[in-house]
């Protein structure tokens, strides 16, 4: 992607071609950050493109002030995900249906369904920082000073929110495969 | 050594082994003091990444960057006044019911027979853009608008008759609208709105002195919705090459006889109005004609 202050500064400026390129830059990964997040694929996808909607409506209010476009986009979509557990009053629910990358084989799409269904189902038992930090390292793969500016987070906290995280995910994943 | 310590070495790996590719085992050679402890963490991280082949499904992403794309050109559109700006709010809030809640119906009959001079003219307006807003083919946006050209020199001809050569004018301006309309679709001009012919003043600009006052409803123009327009030949109805071009030569032969059959509706008409009259809807003729030679050059 080219330089990204300058997409966003066009993008601000109402050109659809830079907000177009900047939608297609983060589609993925946003919706990726949120299934972690809710555990629902499906409902994922509403809230996704909830969060693009935002985005264009108020990309104007944003303002470089030494943090990343991402950081702010990563916001919206934390409180899209806030919104949607307050609004709902649910828990996140099982993931009926996980796509994975194109290109694998119909055994390997199963397996890597699987492993995926596992970490969601994991993931459920992680505190909210933690799988904020689970989910903006690994699946949006995010550094970890980034996922400190969306957080508001020392990166020496977000540190060991990782490393608390991946603890209890092991322990989730060891009790899961028991089961 | 301390939590901190060990945190800081946890991520080093991570990004050793997640960012720069390296394998596990090269990782835990760099630390082998801590290796029994980093071992299972980082088989827990690879596993945690298993997550990010997660894709949203693609029929899904091809909706979702289809409303992205028009929303986007909708809030353009705003930008520079919508649209939907010129029409009474209550037109447009009655339309857009019409045909999605009620889908179609007595009122948006009695509306799509309405000539400009009635007070459900307005309606009629709003329901055609409604319509072309939600028709997503590029076919069917294009037989929509070659539908709508034509329902435009049945009322030029009708208000002609009456002698009404304000709204002749009025209404030959939407004509040349449509058929140009009509020329970007088929042309398929890339990933635009479409341009309104009497579009609505920019902001900041001051309304044309023509603009007639919003309340008269049978006068309010008309301007183009935001269209969604794909890459030429695409999108065009037909699942392979053969057929696409068959709709297009459909389309071409429904347009051919709409050319001569309107020619020959404003001929007619030509020479039973009043005098007055005359000169405008000789201008509509013209604009038909050159109109639809320019709508069936771009078929070519």
């Amino acid at each position: 992607m080219q330089d990204e202050e300058s997409l966003v500064r066009r993008a601000q400026k109402q050109d659809q071609e830079a907000f177009a390129q900047i939608y297609e830059e983060y589609f993925d990964r946003i919706y990726r950050y949120i299934t972690l997040k809710i555990g629902d694929a499906v409902e994922a996808e509403d809230l996704t493109q909830q969060v693009f909607l935002n985005t264009l409506r108020s990309i104007s209010s944003f303002k470089w002030r030494g943090k990343p476009f991402s950081a702010w986009l990563y916001r919206i979509a934390h409180n899209q995900v806030v919104d949607y557990f307050r609004k709902k009053k649910r828990t996140a629910v099982p993931l009926e249906e996980t796509l994975v990358s194109a290109g694998d084989n119909p055994q390997q799409a199963a397996e890597r369904k699987l492993d995926i269904e596992q970490v969601l189902a994991a993931a459920r038992h992680l505190t909210g920082a933690q799988r904020e930090v689970i989910s903006l390292r690994f699946t949006s793969e995010l550094s970890i000073a980034q996922v400190a500016e969306v957080m508001g987070k020392s990166q020496g906290a977000v540190k060991a929110l990782q490393h608390s995280g991946i603890v209890a995910l092991r322990r989730a994943l060891s009790v899961t495969e028991n089961e | 050594m301390n939590n901190k310590e060990f945190d800081n070495i946890l991520n080093e790996c991570l990004e050793r082994l997640l960012v720069k590719d390296e394998s596990l085992e090269q990782c835990l050679q760099r630390y082998p003091e801590q290796a029994a402890e980093l071992k299972p963490l980082l088989e827990t991280a690879l596993a945690a990444r298993e997550a990010s082949a997660i894709q949203p499904r693609p029929d899904f992403k091809a909706r979702a960057r289809y409303q992205f794309r028009s929303a986007l050109q909708e809030r353009a559109a705003r930008k520079s006044r919508t649209s939907w700006g010129w029409f009474p709010r209550w037109a447009t809030v009655m339309a857009i019911v019409l045909v999605l809640v009620l889908g179609g119906g007595g009122t948006v009959a009695a509306a799509d027979s309405s000539m400009p001079d009635s007070p459900l003219y307005s309606v009629k307006l709003a329901t055609e853009q409604t319509r072309l807003t939600l028709t997503f083919s590029q076919m069917g946006k294009a037989r929509l608008c070659a539908r709508l050209a034509d329902r435009r020199v049945a009322e030029i001809a009708y208000l002609a008759n009456k002698g009404d050569a304000r709204r002749v004018e009025l209404i030959t301006q939407r004509l040349d609208e449509k058929l140009k309309l009509l020329v970007v679709l088929i042309e398929g001009r890339g990933g635009v709105s479409i341009p309104g012919m009497l579009v609505a003043p920019s902001a900041g600009e001051a309304p044309p002195e023509t603009t007639p006052p919003a309340e008269d409803t049978t006068l309010v123009p008309e301007a183009s919705p935001p269209v969604v327009i794909t890459e030429p030949g695409k999108d065009w109805g037909g699942s392979d090459d053969a057929a696409q071009n068959g709709n297009r030569v459909q389309l071409r032969n429904t347009l051919v006889s709409d050319a001569a059959r309107n020619r020959a509706v404003l001929h007619a008409v030509l020479d039973e109005v009043p005098e007055s009259t005359r000169d405008a809807l000789r201008r509509a003729l013209a604009v038909s004609e050159d109109g639809y030679e320019e709508v069936l050059e771009a078929l070519e």
